[in-house]
């Protein structure tokens, strides 16, 4: 059972929040001064940038209510996470480089099978036959019925030109 | 009643027949994996509407929406785990009666409680819609800023416990819907020089991301424990003396769960949790609460039915998503180049004759399906995460890529996902996000056109009464949970019985 913060840390978390929101708008309020100009002439409405920056100075009011736990319980922090959440992470982002390398098809029988033993399964048998009848099944769907094309990458274009 | 005619008519067609059949099929099988939410159902299967023509992408997705919260409750009855928020208070007593061997009989009910609740609620859909959208035709654009504005304010209900937080997420998703060219201007925004962001953000990926892609690495993150599961022997059907039993709270809970469904954010898990609550005070049975009532499942699994076709009301006919899962729809709706609003019951009435026929036979389908193959129903709520949760990523990637052949997309998936865990960490919750992203356009369209009507004088606004009352409303709906926090926190503070001081 994870430990209970006290009342103090757990306002801290949402103080942090809510100095990364600020920061955030704060960064994305200084863009708004990089948009393109239009002659008074043409702006027949508004300013493009008046929309976006009336939403960040709310999201900037919001993130003060946050910073001083006005209108919200304070929350728990976060706990650390298990290395199976930073190994799956890891994960879909080499299935991102897979698919550019052997094609969406065989990456996602990959994947299937990697983050499937990852997450427990023990028997390559049931992983191989799941991930084959899910690839082909989206395969028939996608490609043969819906007519779409998938990626087959740098590697698959050598190997199947 | 010629609504539901022409509505029925539309059945007619073997094609839109068989996509209500496909979508409730999978709406029920999808939305019975454990964890994966009805709006995070129809986020992974909306890239399939793409393809289909306006009337076909909503006949199937309002299957979808109306089975997948059926789906959740098998979860729920059977190992414990709402596969959607909704069906939570169905498990305080689903799961003790699966657990005393009574699966069949709570699965049983809840089928049938679901659906003359989803039936009851597309009854006052057909009513209700048209009605309210007469009444939102004489609606300016004034009005309209005003309504986006409730609508967004009431996404502080949703979601997260936390309202403010709720109500960044929801900002940060009116943020998201200004990149792109700016139509009044032709001003490019947030773009970043990239081609691909020139018409805005693409929904679909953003969706998949924020629901799909997030669930599964917070499951990730989860140290899963092994979840207890009751295989059903033999699915014992309802008895008529359960009906008997039960009828008072499915009428309560159709009644309630309508009319929650049908407030601007208030969706399907608050209607079940109000209505279990009802249920439980108008029974004779009170005891047996939380031990395995039966009329604990079909109180809720009535509301949170209810709540569907209620939700579909200020959707169709203002614009304003009645919940998450709504939201996604308007999204995919808009993809198809469909904006829900009074406009659409003139000028097409074809596409709402689709929404009230689908749903009607979606309900009238998951109940005969529901109640015959409970047992293989149940049989997927004993997937492995192992196999699902990697499908769900191959589906979220196949079905993000698939609609623009764009790897860009596949990209703002992950990044959307990795955004929606953060939120989920952080106490965030997506769906506020979704609403923002859905209502964006449409906020900063109406708030441009009323300035040029009122020439820029911005206190013109005040000068038009329904104006006035919206804004009232949702200061009010805003100011209200603080207000009666701290008159709760003085009373306590007041109270020397309770051994606090001042």
């Amino acid at each position: 059972m994870p430990a209970e913060h006290p009342p103090a840390a757990r306002g801290g978390a949402d103080r942090l929040v809510a100095f990364a929101v600020l920061a955030f708008a704060a960064g994305v309020y200084a863009l708004t001064y990089r948009f393109d100009d239009v002659p008074a002439a043409l702006m027949s409405g508004l300013d493009a940038a008046l929309f976006p920056r009336l939403v960040l100075a709310t999201l900037a009011v919001l993130a003060l209510l946050l910073a001083f736990g006005i209108g919200s319980p304070p929350a728990e922090r976060p706990r650390r996470l298990p290395r199976r959440a930073w190994v799956t992470a890891g994960i879909l982002m080499g299935f991102m480089a897979a698919v550019e390398l052997i094609g969406m098809w065989p990456s996602s029988l990959a994947l299937l099978i990697g983050l499937g033993r990852l997450w427990g399964e023990r028997s390559w048998w049931k992983l191989a036959a799941s991930a084959g009848g899910l690839v082909a099944a989206l395969y028939l769907l996608f490609v043969r019925f819906l007519g779409g094309t998938f990626p087959r990458g740098a590697l698959g274009m050598l190997i199947w030109p | 009643m010629e609504t539901l005619l022409a509505g029925m008519a539309i059945l007619a067609d073997p094609k839109i027949m068989g996509l209500v059949v496909a979508g409730t099929l999978l709406g029920i099988v999808v939305g019975a994996l454990p964890g994966i939410s009805g709006s995070t159902t129809t986020a992974l299967l909306l890239p399939l509407t793409v393809m289909m023509s306006p009337v076909q992408a909503i006949a199937f997705l309002g299957s979808i929406y109306c089975a997948a919260n059926f789906g959740g409750s098998i979860t729920a009855i059977l190992i414990n785990t709402p596969g959607d928020p909704s069906a939570c208070a169905t498990a305080f007593d689903g799961y003790p009666m699966a657990a005393r061997g009574e699966a069949g009989r709570a699965l049983g009910m809840s089928a049938i409680a679901s659906a003359i609740g989803g039936i009851f609620s597309v009854f006052v859909l057909i009513v209700a819609a048209p009605m309210l959208a007469r009444a939102a035709y004489s609606f300016g654009p004034p009005e309209y800023f005003a309504l986006t504005v409730f609508g967004l304010s009431m996404v502080a209900a949703i979601g997260g416990d936390s309202q403010i937080k709720n109500l960044i997420s929801a900002c940060l998703g009116v943020l998201l819907a200004t990149v792109g060219l700016d139509l009044t201007t032709g001003v490019e925004r947030f773009t970043f020089g990239v081609y691909a962001l020139s018409d805005g953000v693409e929904f679909i990926p953003v969706l998949i991301g924020l629901f799909a892609v997030s669930e599964l690495l917070e499951q990730a993150a989860q140290r899963g424990g092994a979840v207890e599961s009751f295989r059903l022997t033999a699915v014992k059907l309802p008895s008529l003396a359960d009906f008997r039993k039960c009828a008072k709270a499915i009428v309560l809970s159709s009644g309630i769960g309508t009319f929650i469904g049908a407030l601007p954010a208030l969706g399907a898990t608050t209607a079940a949790m109000i209505c279990y609550n009802e249920t439980k005070r108008w029974s004779k049975h009170k005891h047996e609460f939380g031990k395995g009532a039966i009329e604990g499942v079909a109180g809720p699994e009535a509301a949170n039915n209810a709540a569907v076709g209620g939700a579909m009301v200020p959707t169709l006919a203002l614009g304003i998503p009645g919940s998450a899962t709504t939201a996604i729809i308007l999204a995919g709706l808009i993809v198809q180049g469909v904006r829900p609003g009074p406009h659409l019951f003139n000028e097409q009435p074809t596409l709402l004759y689709t929404v009230f026929g689908s749903m009607l036979a979606a309900n009238l389908l998951y109940l005969v399906i529901g109640l015959g193959a409970a047992k293989l129903f149940a049989r997927l709520a004993l997937v492995p995460p192992a196999f699902l949760w990697p499908a769900v990523f191959v589906l979220s990637v196949v079905g993000a890529y698939a609609p623009n052949q764009s790897i860009a997309d596949v990209w703002v998936v992950l990044i959307f996902g990795a955004v929606g865990f953060l939120f989920r960490r952080f106490g965030f919750s997506p769906a506020p996000m979704i609403m923002g992203l859905v209502l964006g356009k449409l906020t900063e369209e109406t708030l441009k056109q009323s300035l040029l009507i009122f020439d820029h004088d911005w206190s013109l606004f005040l000068g038009r009464p329904m104006v006035v009352v919206l804004f009232l409303i949702t200061a009010a709906g805003l100011a209200a949970p603080p207000l009666a926090r701290a008159w709760r926190a003085m009373t306590v503070r007041y109270r020397p019985e309770l051994g606090i001081k001042d």
